[in-house]
């Protein structure tokens, strides 16, 4: 049996009011959650609460803020490691839940946080927010003047405990980075739901912002699918009512190819979200995102190194926000004080460097914008095709036939033909393009580019070299030349 | 004929870091080993489960998320009880919170079964050139 095909239009009020009833009764604290109650409480929030506006008014001052990623399982510790972040300069604030928490094990929380409550030991790796009641959340808000965000769980629970960011997406993120069986088809249908609760709170008068991770690619790989995906969840988000969200624009480290993304990802996203018609979705700004390359890098000076440089490219590219991670990544979970000193690096960045209002001119970065751009307008092309006009079935049809892939995935239900590799700049180019639309002359653009690596390191590109690469930030040594090869 | 040993990779628990166990997995294949990648999220119980089905003669586990020792709890009894003692048990990766001494996860994991604790950027050819050391030693190689 075929089944029905999707569509990117707004998901039934009714049908969304009762999943939504039902989604936060099976949460501990969730029948606590009155809707009504809840938009009042969000349109009670001061201007330096809302995501949104602190971005646009991040932008409008030439200021940036870092993104960070940081939770912790006892509620006065994370009200304390939120109010150092803020101490430290950062005014976009995560609450990232703990991994059981994200996977749905509510009563393994609870075991944990018995033992966790003995100690005060932070057994759990983040917020495991769906433990605490709906007010003991709102304690996280009312004590830090900053916009909250909680990271890949919360939902609506977390909307009504007053942080400011919703809808996130189709959840590619999730799709290719965490989940092991979820077919692409189920992740859009159960996406359009949740995305539309964002709408919901924007009848009401209250608009949540998202970032949109795109596709990430765990590890060196172009960006041209990712900011495909990027433009897929604007505009099924868009359809959902969603009214404000912005890009994650993953780095892979060369300097050149980063700040082409940069530059195209917003610039493509805005022409899609007009070309459907969603005029008024705004992007709030654009975030250049720290991608977590496994493996990072361990050593503390070559983290704060890895920091520094996301930091220094958002800066040159006049970005609003940086996502980054801290020095203790690679290491481990963070503590309050290595978040603070990783804050501060940046921050002084940011102070020093995007304060000096340096315009550059870095060549290639038009070239790197070229290539990619005809890549994702390739992809797009097809999709749409594949859909009939339609993104959500287009992408559906991507996804399960290869048009979209992406390398190293988890999900067995991606096919996963595809591999990227640095070439001899450390640039990402495709080395194996799998049923990728990429018109002939790019790829030779590529082959020529992983041609010139191997003419220099005297031996044949292959996976190997594609596992080699992974160390590449690490280690601290971007392109393979003798001795790291050795 | 030599018998060709057969290895099960995997993430424990919910872990969803990939990369490391997929590298492995295809290491260990051109390597000319019998493998049973169980990708990520594999619970305890179902390394059990499929080392039994597959007369396995080692488990290779992946963790990156600092919690492995939160789901590796009564593994190794219940390694025992079913049988498995002669099965070769490695972990790899980040297996504890925080910064510190990677000695102190050797010891935690070794007392929790393990044979060996490998840390984070570990190297592959070392790992399998241990493992065919170790099969050899129990005359499964």
């Amino acid at each position: 049996m075929e089944e029905k095909k999707l569509e990117n239009k707004r998901v039934d009020e009714e049908l969304l009011m009762k999943r939504r009833r039902e989604e936060l009764d099976r949460l501990p604290h969730g029948k606590e959650v009155d809707f009504d109650e809840a938009v009042a409480y969000q349109k009670s929030l001061p201007d330096s609460k809302v995501w949104w506006k602190v971005m646009k008014k991040l932008e409008d001052e030439g200021r940036m803020s870092v993104f960070p990623r940081a939770g912790t399982p006892v509620l006065e510790d994370m009200i304390e490691l939120c109010q150092s972040m803020r101490d430290a300069g950062v005014v976009l604030i995560p609450v990232t839940t703990d991994s059981y928490t994200r996977t749905g094990q509510h009563e393994k929380v609870a075991e944990i946080m018995k033992e966790v409550g003995k100690n005060r030991k932070p057994l759990l790796n983040g917020f495991p927010i769906y433990y605490y009641s709906l007010k003991d959340c709102r304690k996280i808000i009312e004590n830090v003047d900053a916009a909250l965000s909680p990271r890949a769980a919360g939902g609506d629970f977390a909307i009504a405990a007053g942080m400011t960011t919703g809808g996130g997406g189709i959840g590619f993120l999730h799709f290719g980075s965490y989940a092991k069986n979820v077919s692409i088809r189920d992740l859009v249908k159960g996406a359009q739901e949740r995305m539309s609760i964002v709408g919901w709170y924007a009848d009401r008068g209250v608009i949540l912002c998202t970032d949109l991770h795109g596709w990430l690619p765990g590890a060196p790989f172009p960006l041209s699918v990712g900011i495909v995906g990027l433009i897929i969840e604007a505009v099924t988000s868009a359809a959902q009512g969603q009214k404000a969200l912005y890009p994650l624009v993953h780095c892979m480290g060369n300097m050149v190819q980063d700040t082409a993304w940069i530059r195209l990802a917003p610039r493509l996203i805005r022409e899609y979200l007009d070309k459907f018609g969603y005029e008024d979705c705004m992007i709030t700004g654009c975030c250049p995102s720290q991608t977590p390359l496994f493996p990072v890098a361990r050593h503390m000076g070559g983290a704060f190194a890895y920091l520094c440089y996301i930091a220094m490219v958002g800066s040159f590219a006049k970005c609003n926000a940086v996502d980054l991670r801290s020095i203790d990544e690679g290491a481990g979970i963070p503590t309050t004080e290595t978040h603070e000193v990783s804050y501060r690096a940046a921050k002084w960045i940011f102070d020093v460097i995007r304060e000096q209002r340096i315009e550059i001119d870095i060549k290639g970065v038009e070239e790197e914008e070229r290539v990619t751009e005809i890549e994702v307008r390739a992809m797009m092309d097809r999709i749409l095709d594949l859909g009939d006009g339609d993104i959500a079935e287009g992408t559906v049809k991507a996804v399960e036939s290869g048009v979209l892939d992406s390398p190293w995935s988890p999900n067995i239900t991606i096919k996963d033909e595809v591999l990227g590799v640095r070439d001899a700049r450390g640039a990402c180019r495709y080395l194996e393009f799998g049923n990728l639309p990429i018109p002939e002359d790019i790829k030779e653009f590529h082959r020529e580019k992983i041609a010139e690596r191997e003419r220099i390191e005297g031996k044949k590109v292959d996976y190997y070299t594609a596992v080699r690469d992974l160390w590449s930030l690490s280690k601290g040594k971007m392109v393979g030349l003798p001795p790291y090869d050795q | 004929m030599k018998k060709v040993p057969t290895i099960i990779t995997g993430t424990v628990g919910s872990d969803a870091h990939v990369i490391g166990t997929k590298v492995l997995s295809r290491a260990l294949k051109d390597a000319g080993f019998n493998v049973v990648p169980l990708g990520i999220q594999v619970s305890p119980e179902e390394f059990i489960k499929v080392a039994q089905e597959t007369n396995a003669d080692a488990i290779l586990m992946s963790s990156l998320y600092g919690m492995a020792d939160l789901d590796l709890k009564g593994f190794n009894e219940k390694r025992l009880e079913s049988g498995l003692g002669d099965v070769l048990l490695y972990i790899g990766g980040i297996v504890g919170l925080g910064r510190h001494d990677f000695k102190e996860d050797e010891e935690k994991f070794k007392k929790l079964g393990f044979d060996r604790v490998y840390p984070p950027e570990a190297d592959l050819d070392a790992a399998i050139e241990d493992l065919r050391n170790d099969l050899k030693a129990k005359n499964k190689m």
